[in-house]
């Protein structure tokens, strides 16, 4: 007669039958949801061959393959794994460089007075909103004129500066939630603004700072259109800008394009994974202005 | 209708090993004002939510007037809703985007009562609790005073047999809260319901309770009028919880002068080795040493509480006290203390004895 | 808190990154905007050919590809890329809004909701070319999710690869695209709802509520803060969406699922024309522009209250 209340937890619900099928219910609709990811998934390690014929979700026959992620990652034309590395050559540096900057402009904003603020807030919040679309006609025939269109660098100043706008308002509302004390013991103790920042602020806020760092390489890592736009060849592209391009004219490679699929959304779902924490906290506390 | 409450057998376990209350047993009376008293994590709370239904016992059974509203052993279990209680929690816990006349009616409009009939409820509740002119403005704008009478609006005006309130008085300013504790107590014995206070505050619990119950550490200590907490108190943790200025205690061997000074040795029947002695500082006065009494001390800190002098006294061998001061005396002056009363410990902190001396 | 004055020296802090926006965003801004116009924003170089004026603007509105007023008329797509903006707003944020309170709240008392809460958030982890690569995938006719249910319903009949008729293009994108976003309002509801007091929840059960008044009276009131936000946020990037239909459909077939983002690349790449390309970006950040007020708006007040 116990086990009446054991499944009890908010004394809402009802018969433990009800909850049985509730629970069911939830995890049948969880599975459900991810079946897209399965699907990919089993496609790019079975031949597509045998995908079309049996479907990727037949247990027999099944045939284990590593040949569509071969042929996607050393792929003649447009190479995954040059792919990923130029990924990483893009979005290592663009989020360093708009970390670094962030901070020290958002921790002005959060310490310093300035008349201006409020307009500068409303700008930096309208910033945010603008589609990247706005920007990139001029971006590129400036790039062109710099010689920069087709460059690492010239991506690499595109995201970062796309970058700034968000981190300042992420990092300004965590700067200000950090004690206010221990800055005002440090100046006088001595310390000039660049070495509270440095040396009381920085080590306090590494927390925010790596929500910040992972929101930003995943955001710049899953980037298409600036990439799209700013790069030409086929060795400097990264990879979520080949995968198109592995679609194929007239039909539908999908063993290609699933392993490509995969290999694209490794990176991001690895930082998902291991910074989850971070990349949570620092989801919301962007998007959920407080 | 009052109805009484009775709690029978009332354990409760949190898996799985915290055991926040120990065979609880009250009998609470129609219409009575019972307060359930004890430091944070003494399980009061927790029994209070299970009187709502907000918890279920591990085993045990409450019976609100003659319905059995749990009963952990036979898998009885009545809804709170169903249960006509009204509950003051610890921060009012008002709807913040409901008006106080929306919060009041909110029960009301739950039971689907007439409009009309709504409107009048609610306004004689405002009316009784003098919130009457508050009742559109949303808790945002209202001061923490008025914030709880809106709660206490909210639990009262479905006509409850029971009124729970957890630590109402906690978040109030100390100047708030005598009014706030006369109010209360005015309401309750106005309407005659039987109510369940819980608090942390001895001094809440003495001014508002018929009967109050100690609670520590889920079991219970003692249960009583506040007169016999304060002058039988059952332990030691008892003693020295209730009182202000905390009751001086000393845990001494058998043989210790003072113990003799005090006249205690003849009162102890049994082979103890040591006892607690217990003086509140109340019950005994530092006096000219001239005067008559039973110890001798050095003024260290001359204090004043209220209207009234204490002295901290040093008796030699580490030994300090605090007595009522009832002459002129400085730092460093020596002074007689006479002790009206006193009371004595066993070693597993019972109390033995109370004595009353006389000189 | 009082804050500290500014100085020269405290001015640097703010430099690099003033430098780097205004180069790289506020000029671009501003330039696309005069480019609209048909004006050369860098003087001497020629982007555009055309005389100076409105004249983009107004084949804007006549463009088929922009608005379609035949096809509004017969309810048929192409529809023109900005109704098909409406559309996606129209269906896809209520659903986002639904999906994201239900779940928000039933997966609270699920066993291992948090790891359900997880599968749901994956589609916001990854490439929005991936997601528009997946919801392909998930409506083809033979290997996709969304047919192998119908064939498991009995409905097998239905089943076609639903991204390359013009009629339910965009329907299955914008399907599909909830199916990648509510990731987003799960977590902010969820996030929203951990932090309600709990006892205003208890003081409704005593009060006799049961759990539907108490899900629309109590919890759903409460958490206005977090609708605004899901609702501004939803808004803004269903009228950017561009990653998800390059992918699928590449704004086909036929036009059927052009969107303004992508209307906006096909005149800068498939036509060349850059001014018009201007002229659609800046009439998509227009339209943004309400929203992001209300958005502001709404974030202003929410500080104010704290």
């Amino acid at each position: 007669m116990k086990k009446l209340f054991k499944y009890r937890r908010t004394g809402l619900i009802g018969s433990p039958y009800k909850i049985l099928v509730l629970n069911i219910v939830a995890w049948v609709i969880g599975v459900l949801w991810i079946t897209p990811f399965i699907g990919i998934f089993m496609t790019s390690i079975k031949p597509f061959r045998e995908v079309v014929l049996h479907g990727w979700w037949t247990i027999s026959p099944f045939t284990f393959t590593l040949k569509n992620y071969v042929d996607a990652l050393f792929n003649p034309m447009f190479s995954l794994s040059r792919g990923i590395l130029n990924s990483f050559i893009i979005a290592i540096p663009s989020t360093v460089i708009p970390v670094t900057v962030a901070a020290l402009t958002a921790y002005g904003f959060a310490r310093f007075s300035l008349p201006i603020k409020k307009y500068l807030f409303a700008t930096i919040l309208f910033l945010m909103a603008v589609p990247q679309q706005m920007t990139i006609i001029p971006i590129f025939f400036l790039l062109k004129n710099l010689s920069l269109l087709n460059t690492y660098l010239g991506l690499i100043l595109v995201h970062s500066s796309w970058g700034i706008p968000w981190i300042t308002f992420f990092l300004r509302n965590y700067f200000s939630l950090l004690p206010v004390e221990l800055e005002e013991a440090a100046r006088v103790d001595g310390a000039t603004d660049f070495q509270v920042f440095r040396k009381v602020v920085l080590p306090l806020a590494i927390p925010g700072i790596i929500s910040a760092s992972v929101l930003q390489f995943a955001w710049v890592w899953n980037d298409f259109f600036f990439a799209l736009m700013l790069i030409f060849d086929p060795d400097k592209m990264v990879v979520t800008q080949m995968l198109p391009r592995l679609k194929g004219q007239y039909q539908v490679d999908w063993g290609l394009l699933s392993s490509g699929s995969v290999i694209a959304m490794l990176a991001p779902l690895l930082v998902y994974a291991f910074f989850n924490k971070y990349y949570m906290s620092g989801f919301r506390g962007w998007a959920m202005k407080r | 209708m009052a109805k009484g409450v009775r709690m029978e057998n009332i354990w409760k376990i949190f898996m799985p090993k915290v055991i926040a209350l120990k065979n609880i047993n009250v009998d609470i009376r129609p219409g009575e004002f019972f307060v359930i008293l004890g430091p944070s994590g003494s399980g009061k709370t927790t029994l209070l939510r299970i009187i709502a239904g907000l918890e279920i016992p591990t085993r045990g059974r409450v019976v609100i007037g003659d319905q059995v509203v749990v009963d952990a052993d036979k898998g009885v279990f009545v809804e709170p809703r169903d249960r006509n209680i009204g509950m003051v929690f610890q921060n009012w816990a008002l709807y913040p985007h409901m008006t106080a006349y929306d919060n009041i009616a909110f029960p009301l409009r739950i039971k689907k009562l007439p409009r009309e009939e709504i409107d009048k409820r609610v306004r004689e509740v405002a009316e009784a609790l003098g919130i009457a002119e508050l009742l559109d403005r949303k808790p945002a704008h209202m001061s923490g005073g008025q914030q709880q009478r809106v709660a206490v609006a909210r639990a009262l005006v479905k006509q409850p047999d029971v009124l729970l309130l957890d630590e109402p008085f906690s978040n109030l300013d100390a100047r708030i809260r005598v009014t706030a504790r006369e109010f209360v107590k005015e309401i309750q014995k106005k309407l005659g319901i039987t109510t369940i206070l819980v608090t942390h505050d001895q001094a809440d619990a003495f001014a508002v309770g018929d009967r109050v119950m100690v609670l520590r550490n889920g079991e219970m200590q003692q249960l009583g009028v506040p007169e016999e907490l304060y002058g039988e108190p059952a332990n030691v943790f008892i003693a020295n919880f209730i009182g202000d200025p905390p009751m001086n205690i000393y845990k001494l061997s058998i043989d210790h002068p003072m113990v003799k000074q005090l006249g205690v040795l003849e009162e102890i029947n049994e082979d103890y080795k040591e006892v607690y002695i217990g003086i509140r500082p109340d019950e005994a006065v530092a006096l000219p040493l001239n005067e008559e009494g039973h110890l001798t001390g050095t003024v260290t800190i001359v204090e004043y509480v209220g209207s009234r002098r204490y002295a901290k006294l040093d008796l030699g061998n580490g030994i300090s006290m605090r007595t009522l001061l009832e002459c002129r005396a400085d730092h460093g002056d020596r002074v007689r203390i006479r002790v009206y009363k006193l009371h004595i410990f066993a070693p597993d902190g019972k109390r033995i004895r109370t004595l009353t001396l006389v000189h | 808190m009082t804050q500290l004055k500014i100085t020269p020296k405290r001015i640097s802090f703010f430099i690099p990154a003033l430098i780097l926006i205004l180069v790289f965003v506020v000029y671009p801004i501003i330039a696309t905007i005069i480019l609209s116009f048909n004006i050369n924003p860098i003087p001497g170089v020629n982007i555009v050919e055309r005389p100076p004026g409105f004249e983009n603007y107004i084949k804007i509105a006549t463009d088929k590809r922009f608005i379609n007023p035949k096809g509004i008329e017969t309810h048929s797509f192409p529809m023109g890329a900005i109704i098909h903006n409406v559309i996606w707003i129209a269906i896809h944020l209520p659903l986002t809004l639904i999906v994201g309170i239900l779940f928000a709240v039933y997966l609270q008392y699920v066993r291992g909701g948090s790891i359900i809460r997880s599968f749901i958030f994956l589609g916001m982890v990854i490439p929005m070319i991936v997601g528009g690569l997946l919801i392909l995938f998930s409506f083809d006719k033979d290997l996709g999710v969304v047919n192998l249910l119908l064939k498991l319903f009995g409905l097998g009949f239905l089943a076609r690869t639903w991204t390359i008729y013009p009629d339910t293009a965009l329907f299955s994108l914008i399907l599909g695209s909830v199916w990648l976003w509510s990731g987003f309002s799960v977590t902010m509801y969820s996030a929203g709802l951990s932090s309600l007091p709990r006892e205003v929840i208890e003081a409704a059960i005593v009060d006799g509520a049961d759990f539907k008044t108490i899900l629309f009276k109590v919890i759903i009131p409460m958490l206005k803060p977090v609708t605004l936000t899901v609702v501004a946020m939803t808004i803004l990037w269903d009228l950017k969406i561009f990653d998800v239909v390059y992918a699928a459909t590449q704004g086909g077939p036929g036009g059927a699922s052009m969107v303004l983002a992508l209307l906006m690349y096909e005149y800068f790449a498939r036509l060349g024309d850059y001014a018009m390309s201007a002229t659609v970006a800046t009439v998509l950040t227009i339209i943004i522009i309400p929203v992001v007020i209300f958005w502001i708006r709404s974030v202003i007040r929410g500080e104010r209250e704290v």
